[in-house]
């Protein structure tokens, strides 16, 4: 293999690579604006300028590729010199609304001013004005000001959706990115280029001004809008989800995710959320009353060692040790196992595919089938309404049911426990490969102490059967992983955070 | 002209006062086209290609690099077309060669493209002429319709096996586009963003095919080296320095103009080696009644200044070089002792702020920094600290982007701030005294 050193450091790299990469594949950072590894590179922001020995004048790292031989400097006089140059000239026009801007926290505008901008500044001249809250559609916001023209918005229109509704405009310090389309994205991806923007100048209308990100809570988790299962980050605050983003998955969605997905947690803040569990009073339908944990899980254990019914109706967004435990507690029951999901047409060959159900091939995989008509089950699991129609769960007339929103609670059920969203909950999800990721909770969502159905379920079925041996998280993990096996999934080593005695809420010591 | 002039030696501009050169039926008597056939019937594409090395011949669009050697750069076996690229983007402030050559023998220019493209084995001819020369592409358009029916352009020339199709492609008005990887931009009908570069355009130029891009005048001379064979040319003009094996000398003539406050501004041609004195004085007539010559930029905006004192170097490519400054484009821009040389950096500093395509953070936020630093002191507000701005700025600004327009935004002004210090500081506001001082 060849080698270069960087910083003093000798480094093997493979032939093509180029130096910025080679350096982050060894932990080197060297700052970078316009380089993204997922699009092509422009080359146009000079922050990643870097001393090539040999060379009279500083290279950029995105583009010149290593060579046997070659001695990098990233923190000599002239590489330091240059970048601070660099960061001088992004700010002379740049308006410094940090404090109104929704990137704070997050913009590389800051991270590297802070790392080697000037101090001071000796700019004592007006700044070129452009235009700013400018729409891009009906879910991003431009500002001209705030863009340094990285143009990576720009080529990701062009390479990775080629849809081309963004052009850079102008020429100079006027120039700014415009849109080309009649005012609205034909893509269904559009919102990637507001992660991908390194600054302040595209921001989310869904987003724009709900939260100082420092007051977030971020947790990795997966997207359950459809079966691909990208890979994304949830920020929330208060209990309440404010916003998704894709996380780097090269094997599941690269570093993008579709608009639908990213906007599809508004379910979890839905005001009609349950609360807390519920048990039916009357033999009117629909009439139930407020009960503590165990009184609820009493009643479900005597509910269900009384009836007849069998059967499971889950939602395909449950996780595989959600279903499992559906099943152990249905086993005494007989019945059918079956699950729901919502089939869409918008398949598109990249990431979004027509199977909604996050995890329906983990349901395949665990002996669930498609229900394709209303039937009775004992057992009810419903996160989103639209993913079991109202005729299906209403149908199954279930014994005890697991639901998020207080609007999607079959009137006849007996026994109601609420169900934490995608968003509150722990688990495994297998996409539409056959990848089984993680779900994760998080801290800050949802309403306050509500308990995973995992427990509650196992409560129950310790209550049906008082002789059987308590099962942990990871024991139902074990029983998954060699019941899926044979459907040719594989279920990683995940270590899932304790479950908290209580939920914690996000920092409340400043109000918003 | 006064007799005791340095002689013009008129090759590129030997039609530009016969009246109606540019038809064909006054330009074929007077010998167009004959170094075409030829080459046609007589040479190879690479016997072409050896002489045109052996002239010496140096680019005439600014940066002078061997035309002979850009052209053996070209990708052979690529399994794609290999394209020619003439640029006519003259967009230089105070060039005005190139038009000349196109409005006054537009068959010499087209000559010169197909002899070239035979050589270069290309098929195909851009020409990209500068948008706001409409009379240029008006006689380039009917130069090409008037040798089309002559057999000239397009299918098997002359009876040979060579076939050439010639188009004209009008640019949009961006001086960026005379970069000439911005110019393959716009020709490919995006925006004239120059491109990084390796590749460079004889690998992967034009719609990603092999691309050999040449100035007007550059290959305006191929026909005259393809008739008097390559040494003749190289023993023209100045000879290459024979203690530097990489010089390539000035060799052949070169179209050289006076613009600015000058008597007799005009377009000559001459061997290299007439002084930059005798271009201003002599041929450009000096300097208006009363006025003295204070400076002069030798080869379009883009070189550093000279002084009066500074001008007998000899107009080469490596003589000005020495002297910290460039031929360029060989056309001269001459500054009296009326120009404020404060306003001309504001002129200069807003030409570039306005034409950088905006690509680049060094060249985009800088020029028009420079620019606004510029206009603060011609209006008086300047401090003496904004010399030492300017220089950070300058050396923030070269050097640091993809193409060279940064590196020629710094050069002039940066020269006319070191050269004329006395100016700026003579408008400094005077540096406010302490309190109860």
């Amino acid at each position: 293999m060849p080698k270069l050193t960087i910083d003093g450091r000798v480094l093997e790299f493979a032939p093509g690579q180029t130096i910025i990469q080679v350096a982050q594949a060894n932990g080197i950072e060297i700052p970078h604006y316009c380089y993204h590894p997922g699009l092509s590179v422009a080359g146009n922001c000079r922050i990643c300028m870097v001393e090539v020995e040999k060379n009279p004048k500083p290279q950029i790292a995105c583009y010149v590729p290593a060579t046997d031989g070659m001695v990098v400097h990233t923190k000599s006089a002239q590489a330091t010199e240059a970048r601070a140059g660099v960061m001088e000239m992004l700010l002379v026009n740049h308006p410094l609304d940090c404090p109104i801007c929704d990137q704070a926290g997050e913009c590389k505008l800051q991270d590297y001013a802070f790392d080697f901008g000037h101090p001071t500044t000796r700019t004592p001249v007006e700044k070129t004005h452009l235009p700013k809250n400018v729409p891009f559609g009906a879910k991003i916001v431009y500002d001209g000001e705030r863009c340094i023209k990285c143009t990576r918005c720009v080529r990701f229109t062009d390479e990775i959706t080629q849809t081309h509704e963004l052009s850079m405009g102008a020429r100079g310090d006027k120039e700014l990115v415009i849109m080309t389309s009649k005012g609205e994205f034909t893509t269904p991806y559009a919102m990637n280029i507001i992660d991908l923007c390194p600054v302040g100048a595209l921001t989310s209308k869904d987003f724009r001004f709900e939260s100082r990100v420092w007051f977030m809570d971020f947790t990795e988790s997966v997207c359950t809008g459809c079966a691909r299962g990208c890979n994304v980050t949830v920020g929330a605050r208060g209990g309440r989800v404010l916003r998704m983003t894709p996380r780097e998955n090269q094997a599941v969605n690269r570093w993008w995710m579709c608009d639908a997905g990213r906007l599809g947690y508004g379910y979890a803040n839905a005001p009609t959320r349950l609360t807390g569990p519920r048990v039916r009073t009357s033999a009117r339908p629909g009439e139930f009353a407020d009960v503590g944990w165990e009184d609820a899980i009493d009643a479900a254990v005597e509910a269900l060692r009384t009836t007849a019914r069998g059967g499971v109706l889950a939602d395909a967004s449950a996780t595989l040790e959600e279903l499992w435990m559906l099943k152990a507690v249905a086993g005494a029951q007989r019945g059918e196992l079956r699950y729901a999901s919502r089939v869409g047409h918008d398949a598109d060959g990249f990431l979004i595919v027509d199977e909604k159900g996050a995890n329906q091939r983990g349901a395949e995989a665990l002996g669930f089938a498609r229900a394709t008509a209303a039937a009775p089950a004992a057992l009810l699991f419903v996160e989103r309404g639209d993913a079991v129609p109202k005729a299906l769960r209403d149908g199954a007339d279930p014994v005890v049911a697991f639901v998020t929103d207080g609007a999607d609670v079959p009137p006849t059920a007996q026994v109601v426990f609420p169900l934490p969203s995608f968003a509150e909950r722990d688990g495994l999800l297998a996409n539409v490969d056959g990848i089984v990721q993680p779900l994760r909770r998080c801290r800050a969502a949802g309403p306050r102490d509500l308990r995973a159905p995992l427990e509650i379920l196992e409560e129950i079925r310790l209550g049906l059967a008082p002789d059987a041996s308590p099962w942990t998280h990871a024991d139902v993990v074990t029983a998954v992983r060699g019941a899926v096996a044979p459907a040719g999934l594989e279920v990683p080593d995940v270590a899932f955070a304790p479950a908290p005695a209580r939920s914690v809420a996000a920092p409340t010591a400043r109000t918003r | 002209m006064a007799t005791g002039l340095y002689p013009q030696t008129k090759v590129l501009s030997k039609n530009f006062d016969v009246p109606n050169a540019h038809t064909l039926a006054v330009a074929r008597p007077r010998g167009a086209y004959q170094s075409l056939e030829k080459a046609l019937r007589t040479l190879t594409p690479a016997q072409v290609t050896e002489e045109v090395k052996k002239s010496r011949l140096r680019g005439r669009g600014g940066a002078g690099f061997p035309t002979g050697m850009k052209w053996s750069f070209v990708a052979k076996n690529t399994g794609k077309p290999t394209y020619l690229v003439m640029n006519a983007d003259e967009s230089e402030p105070g060039a005005f060669k190139d038009r000349y050559l196109m409005e006054r023998d537009p068959h010499l220019v087209l000559e010169g493209a197909l002899v070239s493209a035979y050589a270069i084995e290309a098929s195909t001819v851009y020409i990209y002429v500068r948008g706001e020369y409409p009379h240029s592409i008006r006689r380039l358009e009917g130069a090409i319709e008037e040798a089309r029916k002559a057999g000239l352009v397009g299918k098997d020339i002359l009876g040979t096996k060579f076939s050439c199709e010639v188009y004209v492609h009008p640019g949009a008005g961006a001086y960026i586009c005379g970069e000439e990887t911005g110019l393959l931009e716009s020709l490919e009908g995006k925006r004239g963003h120059p491109r990084i570069k390796p590749p460079f355009p004889a690998v992967e130029g034009a719609f990603r095919c092999p691309t050999i891009i040449n100035n007007v005048e550059t290959l305006a001379h191929v026909p005259w080296i393809v008739a008097h064979g390559g040494e003749a040319f190289a023993k023209q003009g100045l000879p290459p320095d024979p203690a530097n094996p990489r010089s390539n000398g000035s060799t052949g003539t070169k179209l050289m103009g006076v613009s600015g406050q000058v008597r007799t501004p005009g377009l000559w041609e001459f061997e290299p080696g007439i002084t930059l004195r005798e271009l201003v004085y002599g041929y450009g007539g000096g300097p208006l009644p009363g006025r003295k010559i204070k400076a002069v930029i030798p080869g379009g905006i883009s070189m550093p200044v000279l002084l009066d004192g500074e001008l007998d170097v000899k107009m080469g490519f490596d003589e000005l070089v020495k002297v910290g400054s460039g031929l360029g484009t060989g056309t001269a821009i001459v500054m009296d002792d009326t120009c404020d040389m404060v306003e001309a950096c504001v002129n200069i500093a807003h030409f570039f702020g306005h034409e950088s395509c905006g690509q680049c953070t060094p060249c985009r936020e800088g020029c028009h920094w420079m620019e606004k630093v510029f206009r603060r002191v011609a209006e008086g507000d300047g401090q003496a600290s904004d010399l030492d701005l300017l220089e950070a700025l300058f050396k923030g600004i070269e050097g640091r982007t993809i193409c060279f327009l940064a590196d020629a935004a710094v050069w002039p002004v940066r020269s006319i701030v070191r050269k004329f210090r006395g100016e700026f500081l003579a408008k400094m506001t005077p540096a406010p005294t302490p309190a109860g001082a």
